[in-house]
């Protein structure tokens, strides 16, 4: 039989529309390429929960940022995120499907220097360059590993502005004490060093094991010993019964600085009239003068409703470093970024970056602040600082 | 039953066996833990399964053997293969020490000894850090032995299981689980009890201390706090008692179901996690404390050596 | 860089110790309860010690209720809902051997924990209403730790008047003595096993609102308790009252004394050192326990 007009026009069409379609499915014939897949895995869950959560906002602002600017490379930017439940062991795991199953271009650190040191292990095996905007060990950096750079002010460096504001008014002793796990251990030591370079003695150097909440005879020792200031290497829970442990010992230093935990505002929220005077450190602060600044606080308090802490902004530098060093190098591949961000030394909203050829983190500064008022006001460094420091710390009795 | 099961198991182990050649390394790694998981759950089985002794704190001997083998690594230049085997060695010894005196001791009184003995261990470990680094961790020097660790843990996950099948065939075996079902008439019959629960409670610390190593090895990293833990003995222990404890293949049933369970719904149920085990646990408990195994071998008659 | 110690430090310490140790006297107590009658392994201890802390706050924080007060909230509301884990959990496992309970506990513990953080997020809380210090001499008395202490020992004392001098005290007694005798004297068991394990959950309960003015309040922050409750109750002899009394102010001062003349990181293992050894000598704890 003889075909209708119609179905030979529809034979006859058939081929272009066919060939048609192809055309505009292949890569790049619409604009549209495959997005640039950064992976991570982050502490959703688990004991740090809270910083990591906090974190992980901080790389989604970053990466809206990066595509309301054009994407990357001219391709959009892709986050993947997993849970690895503040377990080294399950990020190890997690970072492996992310290189060789889900076959990310990129990564990003997770949470805490614990998780980082496992985690660097992997990044190193399959040569991909990873910014770990919350590694804060200096171990970590030191072991010969070339793709890992850090963004954050070491550990070892928490209290220095503690230690230089006492030495600054002639105090000579220095009490030590910190959690038993990595990070506190590190920055107690490094504030051991840095009070003997001062040419403070330190007259007590004592560890507790996390979870502990009677800190009495701790305090016991200390009062005996009678230093001027006291250094403590904390994560909150501890700090807070420190404090109040403090008060009912009646013990009276001149200075008292934590590192973690005496910046946060539940810090005053838990313990109010009791945290006055202490002193607490952090790596980053709304108020200082960092570029960029603004645009981030805004983008970030719209998005997710309430005020970034540190982490947040560490989480969102790291992440542009990575990116402008991608841009620099014009491309994803490892060996040309890890070049680039070798090279950098730029200031970002914050703080300053530069490391080291093993990629330690040498320009980033720590701020020390006090709480008076109930406000945290920056006392050191006197560049970056929007207030004095009320000294010394009155005795309990006479607040 | 008989005739198919050899010929099915040697076709598994060429399975196993040939599967590092194709598979990524994230499937390298689930592979090499659940052998982990089938290690720890079989030799947990050699003692409490068959002496009906509960060690509430079997991790123990993972974390010493972790420790052990990193330290001969670290600070002995040993090769991983022969640390790990010290490892073993560690947790063998251990459980010496600690069984000679705890063994004697009743029911709940072991088991919250053992679960001491735990959180000992691990002060230890952090307070001598000149030697182990305490709280900063210990980390061994870079090395991508994945492929061989995975047949590692595949080799003693088999090992410990042929162990236990060799035990429970033998007359070693039967007094062990004379003892469980009554130790006084065990007793009033000459079976010296210490003797033979030291013997089993050491057997079952090896496995143990030699993943332990092979596990650190593969991490290349380790911390007090994340090889001493109390959710890994649980873990181990739902697994043999899900699959039934006791038994020979109980063990590895259970690992290899709770494990691709776990693997398959974590990914799902990021904040549930938690509570998911704990109801898995509760369900496991209340509705087959004798395990899958245990259940077919009473309702089909089926052989001991199961 | 050794600190010389003088018999006031030792005895500032001393008096810490028996204040935190009265704390875990009652909350073992609770535990030791639920062993006696029950011989269960409550895991959960810790958690429902959790929820009563959670319970202070929340009452605190809403209502502004005086936390001390809030522990006529607190027990009640952890005394139901022991009676509810009792009922439809628990008691499958009453007769089993250890490992069921324990496992049990464990789980219900893990799910208690894992609610507690949905429903209440991580972040830590805390209340914050007593602090400072009574200075006798050369000691000072912490005044929250003082009320804790204070409460504790009224709590503790109500529950001995309870367990010597009523009928349901020396029916629960009796039960923790011998089951089947009781049972044929008519006493209704099945009532006497709710009755222990509500009891014991609220004294958790107390021991976690005593708490929740001196410690962070986090959903983790029971297990530390459970090991310790666990500890007291086998060093004192398993299912022995009085004995919890003892072995938890034993506890408190050894962890003091141990962290005054070591260090504070090996308190810990001080504790269970001193448990295995006690253990050795006397297998069923300082005062004769049952098992």
């Amino acid at each position: 039989m003889a075909m209708t007009s119609l179905k030979r026009l529809g034979k006859g069409l058939a081929p272009v529309v066919l060939a048609g379609v192809m055309l505009a499915s292949l890569p790049g014939a619409a604009g549209a390429q495959t997005p640039i897949k950064i992976g991570a895995s982050m502490s959703v869950t688990g004991t740090y929960a809270k910083p990591g959560s906090y974190q992980k906002e901080g790389y989604d602002v970053c990466i809206d940022e990066l595509n309301a600017k054009g994407g990357l490379l001219g391709r959009k930017v892709e986050l993947v995120i997993y849970d690895d439940q503040s377990q080294p062991a399950t990020a190890v795991k997690l970072y492996e499907k992310l290189i060789t199953e889900d076959k990310v271009d990129a990564v990003m650190g997770p949470y805490s220097s614990a998780v980082s040191e496992a985690v660097a292990n992997v990044t190193e095996k399959y040569k991909k360059v990873m910014v770990a905007p919350l590694a804060a060990t200096t171990s970590i950096f030191k072991k010969g590993r070339k793709y890992i750079f850090m963004v954050i002010t070491p550990a070892e460096n928490y209290l220095d502005g503690l230690i230089d504001m006492a030495a600054k008014r002639g105090l000579k002793t220095v009490a030590i004490i910190n959690e038993d796990t990595l990070f506190p251990k590190a920055s107690a030591a490094g504030t051991a060093e840095a009070a003997k370079k001062h040419g403070m003695q330190v007259v007590l150097q004592e560890a507790y094991p996390k979870g502990n909440t009677d800190f009495s005879a701790l305090l016991v020792k200390i009062k005996a010993a009678n230093p001027d200031v006291i250094a403590a290497g904390t994560y909150f829970d501890d700090a807070i019964a420190i404090t109040r442990q403090m008060k009912e010992l009646n013990v009276n230093p001149k200075m008292f600085g934590l590192t973690v935990g005496g910046d946060l505002p539940e810090f005053y929220d838990l313990l109010k009239q009791n945290a006055e005077y202490v002193y607490g450190s952090t790596q980053w602060d709304e108020s200082l003068p960092y570029p960029g600044q603004k645009e981030f606080l805004a983008a970030y308090k719209k998005k997710f409703k309430h005020e970034p802490s540190y982490h947040s902004a560490a989480g969102y530098a790291g992440c542009l470093l990575y990116a402008d060093a991608v841009r620099k190098a014009g491309s994803l591949d490892a060996d040309k970024v890890r070049e680039q961000l070798l090279k950098m030394e730029t200031r970002t909203a914050f703080g300053d970056y530069k490391v080291e050829p093993d990629g330690f983190q040498v320009a980033h500064k720590m701020v020390m602040l006090q709480w008076q008022d109930g406000k945290r006001v920056i006392v050191w460094p006197d560049d970056l600082s929007n207030g004095k420091p009320r000294y010394p710390t009155p005795e309990w009795g006479k607040r | 039953m008989r005739r198919w099961f050899p010929a099915a198991l040697l076709l598994l182990a060429v399975g196993l066996a040939l599967y590092p050649l194709e598979a990524t390394g994230y499937g390298l790694r689930v592979g090499l833990q659940l052998f982990m998981w089938i290690a720890l759950a079989q030799s947990w089985n050699l003692i409490s399964g068959l002496t009906g002794y509960v060690s509430f704190g079997h991790v123990v001997f993972f974390g010493t053997g972790a420790y052990a083998s990193s330290l001969l690594v670290v600070k002995a230049g040993l090769p991983w293969p022969a640390a790990c085997l010290g490892g073993g060695l560690a947790g063998a010894v251990l459980a010496l020490i600690i069984g000679w005196p705890c063994l004697r001791l009743k029911g709940p009184y072991f088991a919250i000894a053992m679960l001491g003995l735990n959180e000992v261990m691990r002060v230890i470990v952090s307070y001598y850090e000149g030697l182990t680094g305490g709280g900063n961790g210990l980390s061994l020097p870079t090395l991508d032995a994945s492929r061989s660790i995975y047949y590692a843990m595949g080799l003693v996950a088999a090992a410990v299981t042929a162990v236990t099948y060799a035990i429970v065939t033998s007359r070693f075996g039967l007094r062990l689980m004379t003892i469980r079902e009554d130790e006084v008439a065990a007793e009033a019959m000459g079976i010296d009890t210490l003797r033979y629960k030291l013997y089993a409670f050491t057997l079952s610390a090896i496995g143990p201390g030699i993943v332990g190593g092979l596990s650190a090895r593969d991490q290349g990293y380790i911390e007090p706090i994340s090889v001493f833990p109390l959710i890994m003995t649980i873990t181990m222990i739902v697994m043999a008692l899900f699959g039934g404890k006791g038994t020979i293949w109980g063990p590895v049933l259970g690992a290899v179901v709770l494990f691709v369970f776990q693997e398959a719904v974590w990914a799902r149920f990021v904040y549930l996690h938690q509570l998911l085990f704990g109801a898995i646990i509760v369900a496991v408990v209340l509705m087959m404390p004798r395990g899958i195994l245990g259940v077919l071998q009473q309702k089909y008659n089926l052989p001991r050596t199961i | 860089m050794g600190v010389l110690i003088t018999p006031a430090m030792v005895g500032q310490v001393v008096i810490s110790g028996l204040l935190a140790g009265s704390i875990y006297a009652m909350v073992a107590l609770g535990l030791g309860l639920i062993f006696g009658v029950m011989r269960v392994l409550n895991v959960a201890h810790g958690p429902l010690m959790m929820l009563g802390a959670y319970t202070t706050f929340w009452l605190f924080q809403r209502f502004g209720l005086n936390p001390y007060l809030s522990i006529l909230l607190s027990m009640p509301l952890l005394f139901l809902v022991g009676l509810g884990l009792q009922r439809f959990l628990v008691r499958r496992v009453v007769d089993a051997p250890e490992l069921s309970s324990l496992l049990l506990t464990f789980g219900v513990s893990i799910a208690l924990v894992n609610l507690a953080q949905l429903a209440f997020t991580s972040d830590l809380r805390s209340v914050e209403y007593l602090t400072g210090s009574f200075v006798v001499g050369p000691f000072a008395l912490s005044k929250p730790r003082l009320a804790a202490c204070a409460f504790a020992v009224a709590i503790t004392v109500a529950s001995f008047v309870f367990l010597r001098l009523t009928r349901l005290g020396k029916a629960i007694r009796a039960v923790s003595q011998s089951r089947e005798v009781a049972q044929v004297c008519g006493i209704d068991v099945q009532r006497i096993h709710l009755l222990a394990f509500g009891l014991g959950s609220a004294l958790a309960a107390a021991g976690g609102s005593l708490v929740a003015v001196m410690v962070a309040i986090q959903p983790e922050m029971g297990q530390v308790y459970t090991f310790k409750s666990f500890l007291v109750i086998v060093l004192g002899g398993a299912g022995n009252y009085p004995g919890a009394l003892l072995g938890g102010l034993l506890l408190g001062l050894v962890e003091q004394l141990s962290s005054l003349f070591l260090t504070a990181q090996v308190n810990e293992a001080v504790a269970y050192v001193l448990l295995v050894l006690v253990l050795l000598i006397r297998p069923t704890g300082l005062l004769k326990g049952r098992v």
